[in-house]
C-alpha cells in the first residue's frame, strides 16, 4: 500500500518536474541551438513557404491598419459633412421661403420693368390700364378698369406689349371718371395717318373688321416690300409719331385708273387678347 | 478538434494583430510586440505544457520573419513563459493591473534580451531606442487587458486552461 502511494508520488513528482523545467530548458537548448548552428539554408526554404502561408493575413493586416489611420480623417470628414448637411438644410429651408415670396416680387418685378422700358423709350406719359369689359356684341370696343381720375382723355392713344414689342391697340372714345371705352383699330370706323419704315411714304390706316388692316392712298410709284414695319405718322392728329402699328403682308393689285397704292397691313397686338394696355395722358 | 481550431484561430489572430499595430505604431517608431501580449495571455491561463510551447512556437514564426539572427525570439519568449508560469499563482491575472504590468515588464525584458542576443550571436546592434521600447510596452501594457479578455472569451472553459 505504502510502496503504490510512493510510486504514485513519485510519478507526479516526475510528471510536475517535466512540466515545469524540463519543457523550458528543452525549449531554451533548442532556440540556442537554432541561433548557434549554420541553419540559413533551411530556414530561408521555411521562411520562403511560410512567407507564402501567411500572405493573406499580412495583407488583414495591412488593410487593418490602412482602415485605422483613415479613421480619424473619415471621421473628422463624417463629422464635417454632418455640420455642413444641417447648414444646408437650414438654408434650404430659408431658400424654400424666400423663393415663394420672391414668386411675387418677380411677378411684380416684370410688370414694373415693362412700364419703366416703355417710358424709357418712348417719350410719353401714361397710365397702365386693364382690359375690364369686352362687350360680346361689340368685339371692336373694349373698356379699361381706368379713366378721366387716371389722367384719361378722349381721343388718347392706347398700345399694347406683345412679344415684348409695343404696338397701338386703338384710341379712347369714351371716358367716365373710372372707365374707358377703347375703339380698336380693326374697327371700320377707325383711321391714322402712318408711314411706312423703308419708303417713308404716308397713307391713311383704316380698320376692316376681321380682315387685315388697310393703308391706302400711298403714291403709286412707292417701293413696298412685304414686311414693311408701318408706324404712326406726324401728321397725325391723334397719335404721336413713331407708335409701330404693324407688318405689311400684302399689296392691292393695279387696277384701271389707280391713283394711289392700297396695302394690308397685320397688326403688331393680337387684339383678341390684350389684357392690359398703356394708355397715353399727355405728350411730353 | 474544437480545441485545436480555437488555438489555430487564436495563432492567426495573434499574427494579424502583431502585424497591423506593429505597422501602424512604426509610424509614430513605436515597437509594439502584440506577440508577446498575446503569449503572456497564454502562459497566464494555460496549462504548462501548452503555455511553453505556445510561447516557443509564436517565437519561432517570429524568427522566421526575422532578418538578423534565427531563434532569439524563441528564446526570448521561452524566458518569459518562464516567468510568468512561476509567477501566475501567486498574480491575479484576472484583474487588469496586473495584466498590464505584467506585460509592460515582460516588453522591456524582451527588448533587452533580444537586443542582447542578436549583439552576442549576430554582432549587430538592435536597440529600438529608449522611447521607443518605452511606447511600445505603455502600448502593449494598454492592450493586455483586452488581449487576456479575448483568449478567455475564446478558449471558455476549455480542458486547455489551467484551474486555480
Amino acid at each position: 500500500m505504502h510502496t503504490s502511494k510512493h510510486v504514485t508520488s513519485f510519478k507526479r513528482y516526475t510528471g510536475h518536474y517535466r512540466r515545469r523545467y524540463l519543457l523550458p530548458i528543452g525549449f531554451l537548448l533548442v532556440s540556442f541551438l537554432l541561433m548557434i548552428l549554420p541553419l540559413s539554408g533551411f530556414i530561408a526554404s521555411v521562411k520562403a513557404v511560410l512567407a507564402y502561408v501567411f500572405i493573406p493575413q499580412i495583407r488583414a493586416a495591412h488593410s487593418t491598419v490602412e482602415y485605422a489611420t483613415g479613421v480619424s480623417q473619415t471621421v473628422q470628414q463624417l463629422l464635417n459633412t454632418h455640420r455642413e448637411n444641417e447648414q444646408l438644410t437650414q438654408e434650404i429651408q430659408t431658400a424654400r421661403l424666400l423663393a415663394a415670396q420672391a414668386n411675387d416680387v418677380f411677378a411684380e418685378n416684370e410688370r414694373l420693368t415693362r412700364l419703366l422700358q416703355l417710358k424709357k423709350n418712348y417719350p410719353w406719359k401714361g397710365v397702365w390700364a386693364k382690359v375690364a369689359y369686352r362687350e360680346p356684341t361689340q368685339w371692336n370696343t373694349v373698356i379699361l378698369d381706368k379713366g378721366t381720375a387716371d389722367g384719361i382723355a378722349p381721343r388718347s392713344a392706347v398700345l399694347g406689349i406683345y412679344h415684348r414689342q409695343e404696338g397701338l391697340v386703338g384710341v379712347v372714345v369714351e371716358v367716365t371718371d373710372n372707365t374707358s371705352k377703347v375703339l380698336l383699330l380693326r374697327d371700320e370706323d377707325f383711321s391714322a395717318a402712318v408711314r411706312l419704315e423703308h419708303s417713308g411714304a404716308e397713307g391713311l390706316l383704316t380698320g376692316m373688321g376681321l380682315r387685315a388692316l388697310q393703308v391706302k392712298y400711298i403714291p403709286l410709284l412707292t417701293q413696298i416690300e412685304l414686311g414693311d414695319k408701318v408706324f404712326t405718322s406726324a401728321s397725325s392728329s391723334v397719335f404721336p409719331a413713331g407708335i409701330l402699328v404693324g407688318q405689311v403682308s400684302g399689296v392691292e393689285e393695279n387696277t384701271s385708273f389707280q391713283t394711289s397704292l392700297t396695302v394690308e397691313v397685320t397688326p403688331q397686338i393680337q387684339l383678341s387678347a390684350i389684357r392690359e394696355v398703356f394708355v397715353l395722358t399727355q405728350e411730353k | 478538434m474544437l480545441n485545436i481550431i480555437k488555438l489555430a484561430f487564436l495563432f492567426v489572430l495573434a499574427t494579424v494583430f502583431h502585424w497591423a499595430l506593429a505597422s501602424l505604431f512604426a509610424r509614430w517608431g513605436i515597437s509594439v510586440n502584440m506577440m508577446l501580449v498575446f503569449v503572456t495571455a497564454f502562459c497566464a491561463l494555460f496549462k504548462l505544457p501548452l503555455a511553453y510551447s505556445a510561447a516557443f512556437v509564436c517565437g519561432l514564426f517570429l524568427d522566421f520573419f526575422g532578418a538578423k539572427l534565427f531563434g532569439n525570439n524563441a528564446f526570448t519568449f521561452t524566458v518569459c513563459a518562464c516567468i510568468v508560469c512561476n509567477v501566475a499563482a501567486r498574480f491575479d491575472f484576472d484583474e487588469f493591473f496586473p495584466q498590464t504590468v505584467a506585460v509592460f515588464g515582460l516588453t522591456w525584458l524582451a527588448g533587452i534580451l533580444n537586443t542582447l542576443l542578436i549583439y552576442l550571436f549576430a554582432s549587430a546592434n538592435a536597440w529600438p531606442g529608449f522611447l521607443s521600447l518605452l511606447g511600445g510596452s505603455l502600448v502593449d501594457g494598454f492592450c493586455a487587458p483586452m488581449v487576456f479578455l479575448l483568449v478567455r472569451r475564446i478558449m471558455g472553459n476549455s480542458s486547455l486552461i489551467r484551474q486555480v
